[in-house]
């Protein structure tokens, strides 16, 4: 657990003092809200969506689950980049388990999102999204969020131990971002799609995260999702243990 | 983090493979290297001094054969010997965004290493490779000796009784590869190192090593003191390049009394010689008369290159 924190702690300090990458990595997500959010409200007016009083609301908390699936994409680009430029070979000669080094990597991953989500939230309420004011409920849903970006960055930093082109990475990792984003209840009511669209987004975990982080972080929605929030949390609780197992796998293979 | 040291061998491999599907990278390695003692890995590039190397730092696990490092075994208890070893890689492995004393301090951290235990070793080490100025200064403004320094620096943070060194001087400029000898001899000399260092410079592994292993497709093929390597070469080497048929001339060649030993390759003759200045007429004669045509003839005083073209009948380009 040293090790991952000391690992953890180089990420952090390397990340900030990169000051272009810090601000590009607040400024995208209010992009989203300010853009995205506010152009679709005065489309649809006053519209009530899903139960949230209005579209800005309700689509924060899938703004959220892209943000982390960006920031997951980019713990993973970090990993390949110390790969293919040989600093791993530091961490693998040092008498550190190997688990700490994927868990350094991840940590900061999640450390980053949830800096990122602050922001959002923040942006969101500034701009009259209803937010939940129950510290417990935020926590619940910084939990979430927290298990879902490690899922995600389990499967990123797994990507990037199987392939040496940078190029490679990104291309399939955006294929993955589309269906993830859209196949999913993060823009628009599940009960409003066609069967076979409901049955994926019932296979994605980002249907989860975000119906949980409706019913924690807002001060609406809660009532009117149909998933249970210990559902919620269960699926997004196994997407963490499995995308953690994937990238261990694949290190592992990736070392030999 | 001083351990009990081990009285045995510092090194002890035997029978080391290491295969990548049809590619065998090491063809089963014996090595023995005493405590306190230099060890050089001499080879072109692909013989396999970096897999060797791999294997006994717990970098890769061997495909079989077994070796051990200050008395551990390297894949069952890997961890152990990580906490007595340290490694400089041969390709420069730092973050260029990092300072050099930062790069240290995080690396003392990996093995955990108290703090005011990383803050004397740090002051040490950057007195000892010279890079105190630079030490608050992010890694990118090195230039490549300095990086070489660090990184041998940081190989030092945790006080391992044995340091590998994966081509310690390679692309360094001839006055920053004689500093980083200078660091090396000292660490053996004032502080009882063990070193493995792999090399393709001839001069480095004849300069610094108490022996000398030359590598080729994948085995060490001879192993001696650079000394009684070179001593088995004669006093003298003659070399010769030439058109013709060379076979008989070469047969005569071994004939001669005066001629200790005839090696070729590449279309280069050596021989090993008493006196080279007296000889090298009697030997144009003998080529003349067997229909082998000299071109070139010089003498020369035996190196490890020498030894390195008798072994592996190749030359080792020594830039």
């Amino acid at each position: 657990m040293n090790a991952a924190i000391t690992l953890w702690h180089k990420h952090m300090r390397k990340s900030f003092l990169h000051s272009e990458e810090i601000i590009g990595m607040l400024i995208q997500p209010v992009l989203w809200v300010l853009l995205f959010g506010v152009g679709m409200t005065r489309m649809l007016g006053d519209t009530p969506m899903g139960g949230s009083d209005s579209y800005l609301t309700y689509m924060l908390p899938g703004i959220i689950a892209l943000t982390a699936l960006g920031g997951a994409v980019t713990g993973g680009f970090t990993w390949l980049l110390e790969r293919v430029r040989g600093i791993v070979k530091e961490y693998l000669v040092a008498p550190i388990p190997r688990l700490s080094i994927l868990l350094g990597n991840a940590l900061s991953t999640v450390t980053k999102a949830l800096l990122q989500v602050v922001v959002i939230f923040v942006v969101g309420g500034l701009v009259g999204a209803q937010l939940s004011f129950n510290p417990l409920y935020w926590l619940a849903g910084l939990l979430l969020i927290s298990g879902y970006t490690l899922g995600f960055a389990g499967l990123a930093l797994a990507f990037a131990s199987k392939t040496d082109s940078t190029g490679a990475y990104h291309t399939i990792i955006f294929l993955f971002n589309l269906p993830l984003l859209f196949l999913s209840n993060a823009l628009y009511p599940l009960d409003t799609l066609p069967i076979w669209m409901q049955i994926g987004a019932f296979f994605n975990p980002t249907t989860y995260v975000v119906s949980g982080l409706r019913q924690t972080m807002l001060s609406s929605g809660a009532n009117h999702e149909t998933l249970a929030l210990w559902l919620c949390f269960l699926a997004v609780a196994l997407f963490a243990a499995i995308g953690t197992g994937v990238a261990y796998r694949a290190f592992r293979g990736a070392i030999k | 983090m001083k351990h009990e040291t081990y009285a045995g061998p510092a090194v002890a491999a035997s029978g080391l493979v290491k295969r990548y599907q049809e590619i065998v990278a090491v063809d089963g390695v014996d090595l023995t290297i005493p405590a306190h003692s230099i060890y050089a890995l001499l080879g072109p590039n692909g013989a396999g001094k970096t897999t060797t190397i791999s294997m006994l730092i717990t970098l890769i696990e061997p495909t079989s054969g077994s070796a051990r490092v200050a008395g551990l075994d390297v894949v069952k208890q890997a961890s152990e010997v990580r906490r007595r070893i340290g490694v400089t890689f041969q390709e420069t492995v730092l973050d260029d965004d990092l300072t050099g004393r930062q790069t240290l301090d995080y690396h003392g951290q990996l093995y955990a290493q108290r703090k005011g235990q990383r803050q004397a070793k740090m002051t040490e080490l950057l007195a000892l490779v010279e890079l105190e100025e630079a030490a608050d200064r992010r890694v990118k403004t090195y230039s490549g000796g300095m990086k070489r320094r660090l990184e041998l620096a940081r190989g030092l943070m945790t006080e391992p009784e044995v340091l590998f060194l994966d081509e310690p001087t390679l692309g360094l400029d001839p006055q920053n590869r004689a500093g980083i000898w200078a660091y090396i001899h000292n660490l053996k000399e004032q502080q009882g190192l063990t070193l493995l260092l792999t090399t393709h410079y001839m001069e480095e592994a004849e300069h610094l090593a108490d022996r000398v292993g030359i590598m080729d497709h994948g085995r060490i093929v001879v192993e001696a003191t650079p000394r009684s390597l070179i001593e088995q070469m004669g006093d003298d080497v003659i070399q010769i390049a030439g058109q013709g048929d060379s076979s008989e001339f070469l047969a005569k060649l071994q004939a001669l009394p005066f001629v200790q030993h005839v090696s070729s390759g590449n279309g280069l003759i050596q021989a090993g010689v008493d006196l080279g200045n007296r000889r090298l007429a009697e030997i144009v004669t003998v080529a003349t008369s067997t229909g082998f045509q000299v071109e070139d003839i010089s003498v020369t005083k035996p190196s490890l290159a020498d030894v390195f073209l008798k072994y592996t009948g190749r030359q080792l380009r020594d830039k």
